[in-house]
């Protein structure tokens, strides 16, 4: 599935895309829709933002569906840990698989961190255990995300349909 | 809670054609990143049409959820 994988470049930062592996937390377009604008071909426009803002958005990213580098290597030797989406720290080149649940180191003691989106999926981080619908339990671990409009087709989850049939609240 | 106090899993259960209840250890923040209430037991509407979104209001049984 690695075809679908995107880059794109400003001359400054590599902002990669890796739609296999986004839960569609709808952070980027939020936040940054001038760059980040699913409804548009390519959907990434680096031209639209700073790269300072650029790479603030990308960082926010929960998964690793979206990642950064510097296009002068030696900055990439910079980057600290505040830089969570660089590729130092997530997917360490474009189209390596990655094991599941790699990305994120779960605390069992941690109380698992829930968040709402707005217009958009409950966000889900951390271990629990999940029984579905049809009442089969499941522990789960790492981030996943619920569908609240109601019209996903990977139903509990999510998968993006919210923007499309315009879900607000 | 401390850890050496934690029992179980958080627990997430998908309510077959109703909402997604949450119990146990959580902290949830909504739209505006507020902490909001993570004492006991709570609903979360997944039907889209509740009127106390992200809280489930019973609307589900009139415009059911797919599952």
């Amino acid at each position: 599935m690695y075809q679908r994988n995107r880059k794109y470049s400003n001359g400054e930062i590599t902002v990669y895309w890796k739609p296999s592996t986004c839960i569609h937390a709808s952070t980027c377009y939020m936040k940054l829709l001038d760059v980040f604008n699913p409804r548009k071909r390519p959907w990434v426009n680096m031209q639209g933002a700073p790269t300072e803002k650029i790479i603030e958005v990308v960082n926010q990213c929960p998964t690793e569906a979206l990642t950064w580098k510097w296009d002068d290597e030696k900055k990439n030797q910079d980057v600290t840990e505040t830089d969570t989406n660089h590729i130092k720290f997530k997917r360490p080149e474009m189209g390596e698989s990655v094991k599941e649940n790699q990305v994120l180191q779960v605390d069992q003691d941690i109380p698992l961190k829930i968040q709402v989106m707005k217009d958009g999926p409950i966000l889900v981080e951390g271990s629990y255990l999940l029984t579905q619908p049809d009442g089969s339990k499941i522990t789960m671990k790492g981030i996943s995300s619920f569908c609240r409009c109601g019209s996903s087709n990977t139903l509990p989850f999510c998968d993006g349909k919210h923007r499309k049939i315009g879900f607000t609240g | 809670m401390k850890p050496d106090e934690r029992k179980d899993l958080t627990e997430i259960t998908v309510i077959r054609h109703g909402p997604i209840k949450i119990s146990g250890d959580f902290i949830i923040t909504g739209m505006d990143q507020e902490i909001m209430n993570t004492e006991g037991d709570i609903f979360l509407c997944r039907c889209g049409g509740s009127e106390k979104k992200p809280f489930c209001d019973g609307t589900h049984r009139k415009i059911g959820v797919r599952d």
